[in-house]
């Protein structure tokens, strides 16, 4: 186990990008060497020991952590990509935390900004304070977002979370989110994601969710028309063979969605609800 | 008396609105717009909004202990180029009020000046071009509703105030090939919290609670699949008017859905336009639908399209890598006021100060702020250096594309007056002088 520490010497004024602080960029470098590593500030191109102080020592990426000081709110891509390895932030940081990683740890003591944990493919992101918008989104555009690994959330997050995520059962992708409490349209666009929220959500959870599970232990404000009521269930299953035990009302939706997975029979008019999404909220 | 010569000049574009009608006729003499036919009445405003009146800028101007005051152009190039050269993150803006020629020098120099480029799109039809990415968009040009459809929807939108020649030149009174009879034989639906003209015009209206046109969306979607809901109510609309419009909307033979600011910039923004474009696509299944965004500014289309063959983005461009990024909500200007993340500004042909957050406008004054207009505007008001520009379609030539993306010549009617130049000299000339303080 080697760790390297940072610190930030002081408040930038516009936003740094640091994507290069990864344990993967980290491994098996000098401080010296690491201290040269680039950050782009504005339209210059940078070093890492420009703006933090640097110690420690590093050895291979899996065994490495790297724990960050000071006020990162103005830090963005911290951890990109990285496929191995720890990082531990004490304090706010900025956005695109730990955004298409596929491996390892990012532990946040603070707030994240948004886009947190963006196109998660694996790894595990935990955020003790609150999460902006776009946690474990897909990126403008993308038709896949997360495809495996956790984020967990202590506080509240911002809207569209888990956007277009996308896990498959057969092929063990589980992506999952947990959090306090969300914003409007949680889950949107879902292709089989885990999300579970502790308390309560803004509107519209679950919008175009063509399979997934959403399971809300508070209060949900008046449920999208499309999502039909199942009935009452005292024992929730995960995709991943866990459950969820509590008084809770079982709805499948969305049926807006001209998808397969919710299909009406031609011959007699109903609708299956046994293969589309899941969405679950306390009773 | 001397008897003024007049010059007519036919077939002219009326630089206002996205509708940009190419069948106006203006009179000049002396160099003075006299009279403007064809052109509804805020286009014919913005014609004599050219002639002198003390409104306008006609020498460029630096602030000097707290007031604009009068300087020569080598001046306020030389300062402003000195502005934007040492900034590290610059904020280029606007754009959709000017010619496409000179949009396409605002990319250049963002891209010279490693900065943020955006235009207003990003406060207005952002979340169209946003959900547009997601899901597509099924789309045609105005002529073919013109000539085809039979069921318009106007969604949000009330063209009887915002585009007032769209009704009697595309969408409800104008006789199409295969429309006739006119009014007669279109079937208007008006989708809008508030009765509006529109609304009165139409043979159906729906009002619908505000912000709530998501749920809307969402039980017409479910309806059009034949799923039986169980709410009595959706979004203030009852299920038999659901029905009936949605039996409406699989019985036409051609059907089109205008949107405007009431679905982008209500409390769902891009997702609106989400399910506004899958319930399209939906409805194919069953007829030929299309679904438009009537856009408001008369080039915010050519901003879209001149940044996208430029950059590969429409809006929301950052170029501080030296290559292109795009990311609404990051690199937006609104976002990037508000986070306090850029330290100089340069707006074209826009009022920011007007329209944006008051703690954007805020931080929009922080920094220095240099003004590419011909008009005083609130955000002139405040600039550090104001470069006046001749007001394109009317002072100067250019293209300009449609709400529907067709481009379009604009004419020079008049000449500008004072020192004034075209957008696109002023910004060659910022060009030239930021890369001689550069070096390059």
């Amino acid at each position: 186990m080697s760790e390297i520490k940072l610190k930030l010497k002081k408040e930038t004024e516009i936003p740094l990008e640091a994507e290069s602080i990864t344990p993967d960029n980290f491994a098996g470098k000098s401080i010296n060497e690491i201290k040269k590593l680039v950050v782009y500030y504005g339209r210059e191109e940078l070093t890492i020991g420009d703006f933090f102080n640097v110690t420690g020592k590093s050895e291979e990426k899996d065994d490495l952590i790297i724990s960050i000081n000071g006020n990162l709110s103005n830090v963005k891509r911290i951890g990109e990509n990285m496929s191995g390895g720890e990082i531990i932030i004490n304090g706010d940081v900025g956005m695109h935390v730990g955004n298409q990683m596929s491996g390892g740890k990012i532990q946040v003591n603070g707030n994240a900004d948004d886009w947190a944990g963006a196109m998660l493919k694996g790894g595990e992101l935990e955020i003790t304070g609150d999460a902006g918008n776009y946690v474990g989104s897909a990126y403008r555009g993308f038709w896949k977002g997360m495809t495996n690994g956790v984020i967990k959330v202590k506080g509240k997050i911002g809207v569209e979370a888990m956007l277009w995520a996308s896990g498959s059962v057969p092929a063990k992708r589980l992506p999952t989110l947990i959090c306090g409490s969300a914003g409007s349209f949680l889950g949107i666009h879902n292709h089989g994601g885990t999300i579970i929220v502790e308390g309560d959500v803004d509107r519209c959870a679950g919008a175009d969710q063509i399979k997934g599970i959403i399971v809300i232990k508070g209060k949900a404000p008046k449920i999208l028309p499309s999502f039909k009521k199942i009935g009452e269930v005292k024992e929730i299953e995960l995709f991943n063979g866990e459950k969820i035990t509590g008084k809770f009302i079982e709805y499948a939706g969305d049926h807006s969605v001209k998808k397969n997975h919710s299909t009406v029979s031609k011959k007699t008019g109903e609708l299956n609800k046994s293969v589309n999404g899941r969405l679950y909220i306390a009773a | 008396m001397a008897v003024k010569k007049i010059k007519t000049i036919y077939d002219v574009l009326c630089p206002f609105c996205g509708t940009l009608c190419d069948d106006l006729e203006v009179d000049i003499a002396d160099n003075k717009v006299v009279e403007v036919r064809n052109a509804c009445q805020i286009g014919t405003k913005k014609f004599y909004s050219s002639n002198p009146n003390e409104h306008r800028y006609e020498t460029p101007m630096i602030k000097k202990n707290g007031k604009l005051e009068r300087a020569s152009w080598e001046e306020a190039i030389d300062k402003a180029a000195d502005i934007l050269a040492n900034a590290k993150r610059p904020l280029l803006y606007g754009f959709s009020s000017t010619e496409c020629e000179a949009q396409s020098k605002g990319v250049e120099l963002a891209e010279i000046l490693g900065g943020v480029l955006d235009n207003t799109a990003s406060v207005c039809h952002g979340p169209s071009l946003l959900a547009k990415q997601d899901v597509g968009q099924p789309g045609a040009t105005l002529g073919e509703f013109k000539n085809r459809a039979d069921l318009v929807i106007f969604w949000g939108s009330n063209p009887v105030h915002a585009h007032p020649r769209h009704l009697s030149r595309y969408s409800e009174f104008v006789r199409g090939y295969f429309r006739k009879d006119g009014r007669n034989d279109r079937y208007i639906v008006v989708v809008d919290p508030r009765n509006t003209h529109t609304a009165q015009i139409a043979d159906l209206y729906i009002q619908v609670n505000p912000s709530e046109d998501y749920e809307l969306l969402n039980a017409i979607r479910a309806v059009l699949r034949g799923v039986e809901l169980d709410e009595k109510e959706v979004s203030g609309v009852s299920m038999e008017k659901i029905k009936e419009l949605v039996n409406t909307m699989k019985t036409c033979s051609y059907g089109v859905i205008f949107f405007g600011m009431g679905l982008t910039q209500s409390l769902s923004h891009h997702r609106n336009i989400d399910a506004a474009i899958c319930l399209t696509r939906e409805l194919n299944d069953h007829t030929k639908f299309s679904i438009i965004p009537m856009r408001g500014h008369y080039n915010v289309a050519g901003a879209n399209q001149v940044f996208t063959w430029n950059t590969g983005y429409a809006y929301s461009i950052d170029f501080s890598r030296g290559y292109a990024r795009y990311n609404p909500g990051e690199f937006s200007s609104v976002e990037v006021l508000l986070k306090d993340q850029v330290d100089a500004s340069l707006i074209v042909a826009s009022d920011p100060a007007s329209n944006f957050p008051a703690a954007s406008v805020k931080n929009l004054f922080k920094h220095p702020l240099i003004v590419i207009d011909p008009h005083e505007s609130p955000t002139t008001v405040y600039a550090d250096i104001v470069l006046p520009a001749a007001i394109a379609g009317i002072e100067a030539e250019g293209t300009a594309y449609r709400m529907d993306n067709v481009p379009l010549r604009l004419r020079k009617v008049k000449d500008a007056p004072g020192e004034c130049l075209t957008d696109k000299i002023i910004l060659e000339k910022l060009i030239e002088k930021v890369k001689e303080k550069r070096g390059e």
